[in-house]
């Protein structure tokens, strides 16, 4: 190992990336746009919905309820039937995704000191959509409680509207606030992976690589060469997808640095190994980007990021066991928002090392052999 | 100095899988020589130098490369050894300047050797005022005498060339050579592969690989004259086509082909010192109805001599023993 032929190699990458400006502006605003991307649109889907308030009640209670859903911006109330019965094929055709039924007799039961029921039905069609509107409904419903209670001094374990929908933890910007940790994890993996298959793949197309092994350039030497400088990237695009989510989606961050950092890096190494086998496999580049899709498509379905591992059938949930992604968005997402430490993230930690210390071991020795071959 | 041996190979074997495709290879190049390594694609060569450069480890055998044993110490080898490709292998993405800078920090040169070696080959491949121009702005000459600047900006004693001249004009293919006679005029021992045959009397002396196996040794004299006993018959006919298919099924004929516009056909049972071979085939072509302009023997090439080898290993390993 010469750390000068080291150093000359991490110089010749970076003039090389200097020299694809697209590349490397792809790598700076490929996660700003994926944050834009996911984060809006996460957080627009829930505000708006369509919404019908049945209410047979028609009290100042249920005018002052239906105020408070349609002025809280969730929800958009398009219909006012007068019946349950008309609600069904409201929601059957998509015309609305939520609907409130006041019950009759909702004023009279609160004045009476009883608790009174209030229906809540959530299209189920998107569970992501159902289980946030009946976070927001819940909110609303407590909020409106907490007013009365406040107006009129009853006592706070007191009896008042109960809205058949359990609230939800942090209900508000749920759905970003799981979405930012969990993106600096999957641009991490595609980042990492997809530029270190292009980068290897490429520089065996030209015969580069041939020719640098017959020269006293290591193994070693070269894949610290080579990698170094994109994790030298993958830092920087970790830093912006962090700032962005921090400062513009105000993605609260309760757990440790030390925490995000040892599971971001750990998880960089299996990301690494992946774009080396990657790179093996692939005698062209556009066989390492198919290969890279093929390998992503699957991680994006199963690991959690975009659906959530509860609400997958059985027979797949075993599956999502072998995706290394799935305990990489554990762990970022409990650092972030529960702000669990390392004694609770030991298990998802655990095997985050494991991940990578095969991936990456089996990768490195594939790489070797096959250069000695 | 001439005398001594930079390259010696002992029943050098590398398999890859049930495939031998180097098999049990032995021969000497000595320092200063230029040695060319022909055989058709496919035939090994590549292997050969892979092993010979310490990339790839054989499966038996030795291979002596400067007075080191590649196989046990590559590393001492190769910083004494220069390799250049028929990729010419250069980084496309940079510049004329910054390969060289990045060839010369691996070889560990002090500034000086760099200055001084950056001046000759910016002279020698005649990029002078274009260092800072990107390496895939050059045409293919250009690139091909910037990756032989490469190659030797760290001054080897022995200098790998695998197919260094494919898909090079002519012209600059001759210039390419010339560059060569340069460096082995410096002492410079050169181990060249190619299968263009007009390169092979280029060389000192010629080992000619034929399915991982060494089917003939010598320098180009020793070839052309001693590894054929039959006659070769240059044969000069309108119907260039017709002829060579008949020629092909003809009875007696050992082998037929193109070279250049004529025709040659190697006549079995014709020692060279018969002179009628030529009359014979004459009076046959025209009695099958071609045009014949003539059929005259002549002193083969190094081209038919590989050609006949090449066949007669084909029809040894098709006839069961």
């Amino acid at each position: 190992m010469s750390a000068k032929r080291i150093r000359l190699l991490i110089w010749k990458e970076f003039v090389q990336l200097s020299r694809d400006p697209l590349l490397l502006r792809l790598l700076l605003i490929m996660p700003v746009l994926q944050l834009i991307l996911f984060g809006y649109v996460v957080g627009a889907d829930v505000k708006n919905l369509p919404t019908a308030i049945v209410d047979l009640d028609r009290s100042a209670v249920s005018r002052r309820l239906g105020q408070s859903f349609s002025s809280s911006g969730y929800f958009r109330v398009d219909a006012r039937p007068g019946d349950e019965r008309e609600l069904q094929a409201m929601l059957d055709r998509g015309d609305v995704a939520v609907a409130i039924v006041i019950p009759e007799g909702t004023a009279a039961r609160l004045d009476r000191g009883e608790t009174a029921s209030l229906g809540i039905v959530v299209d189920g069609a998107d569970s992501k959509t159902a289980s946030v509107a009946s976070g927001y409904a819940a909110q609303i419903v407590s909020d409106y409680n907490q007013k009365r209670i406040a107006e009129q001094g009853i006592d706070l374990a007191g009896p008042g509207l109960d809205a058949r929908v359990r609230v939800m933890f942090n209900p508000t910007l749920e759905a970003v606030n799981t979405m930012i940790p969990g993106l600096m994890a999957t641009i991490l993996m595609i980042s990492m992976m997809s530029i270190m298959a292009q980068s290897v793949v490429r520089e065996r197309e030209r015969g580069t690589l041939e020719q640098m092994f017959v020269t006293p350039i290591g193994r070693g030497e070269y894949l610290i060469g080579k990698v170094t400088p994109y994790v030298m990237v993958a830092i920087a695009q970790m830093l912006l997808v962090a700032l962005v989510g921090r400062y513009w989606f105000h993605v609260p961050f309760y757990g440790q640095i030390s925490v995000v950092f040892v599971g971001l890096l750990l998880f960089m190494f299996t990301a690494i190994g992946l774009g080396l086998l990657v790179s093996l496999v692939s005698r062209t580049r556009q066989q390492a980007q198919q290969t890279v899709m093929f390998i992503l498509i699957p991680t994006m379905v199963l690991s959690g990021f975009i659906f959530p591992i509860e609400s997958m059938p059985a027979p797949v949930v075993p599956l999502t066991y072998i995706i290394p992604l799935r305990y990489a968005l554990i762990v970022l997402r409990g650092a972030f928002i529960k702000g669990s430490g390392f004694s609770a993230l030991a298990a998802p930690l655990l095997a985050m090392a494991a991940f990578s210390a095969v991936v990456f071991g089996i990768a490195v020795s594939r790489f070797s052999k096959r250069l000695a071959d | 100095m001439t005398n001594q041996v930079a390259i010696s190979v002992r029943a050098l074997t590398k398999r890859f899988g049930d495939f031998t495709a180097v098999d049990a290879v032995d021969f000497d190049v000595k320092r200063g020589e230029i040695f060319g390594f022909l055989g058709p694609n496919g035939s090994g060569k590549t292997t050969t130098i892979r092993m010979l450069t310490g990339t790839i480890a054989p499966n038996s055998g030795s291979a002596v490369v400067l007075g080191d044993d590649v196989v046990a110490t590559p590393e001492r080898v190769k910083r004494r050894i220069g390799y250049m490709s028929q990729k010419f292998s250069l980084f496309e993405d940079m510049t004329v300047d910054e390969n060289l800078r990045f060839y010369a920090g691996v070889y560990d040169l002090t500034p000086e050797q760099f200055e001084r070696q950056r001046a000759y080959v910016l002279e020698m491949a005649d990029l002078v005022g274009r260092e800072r121009e990107l390496t895939s702005n050059l045409s293919v000459g250009w690139k091909q005498r910037l990756a032989l600047g490469a190659a030797t900006i760290h001054e080897p004693e022995l200098l790998f060339l695998d197919e260094p001249t494919s898909g090079v004009d002519p012209t600059a293919r001759r210039q390419f050579w010339d560059l060569l006679y340069d460096l082995a005029a410096r002492g410079v021992t050169l181990f060249v592969t190619t299968h263009y045959m007009d390169e092979a009397s280029h060389c000192h002396r010629l080992a000619f690989m034929y399915r991982g196996r060494l089917i003939a040794v010598g320098t180009p004299d020793e070839i052309r004259h001693n590894r054929m006993r039959e006659r070769v018959l240059e044969i000069e006919a309108d119907d260039v086509d017709g002829v060579l298919a008949w020629l092909e099924s003809a009875e007696g004929i050992r082998e037929a082909y193109l070279s250049g516009a004529l025709l040659h056909a190697v006549v079995a049972n014709a020692p060279k010192e018969e002179g009628h071979a030529a009359d014979r085939l004459a009076a046959r072509l025209r009695a099958a109805g071609f045009a014949i302009s003539s059929v005259r023997p002549v002193d083969p090439t190094i081209e038919d001599v590989f050609v006949h080898l090449v066949t007669r290993e084909r029809d040894e390993a098709e006839v069961p023993s």
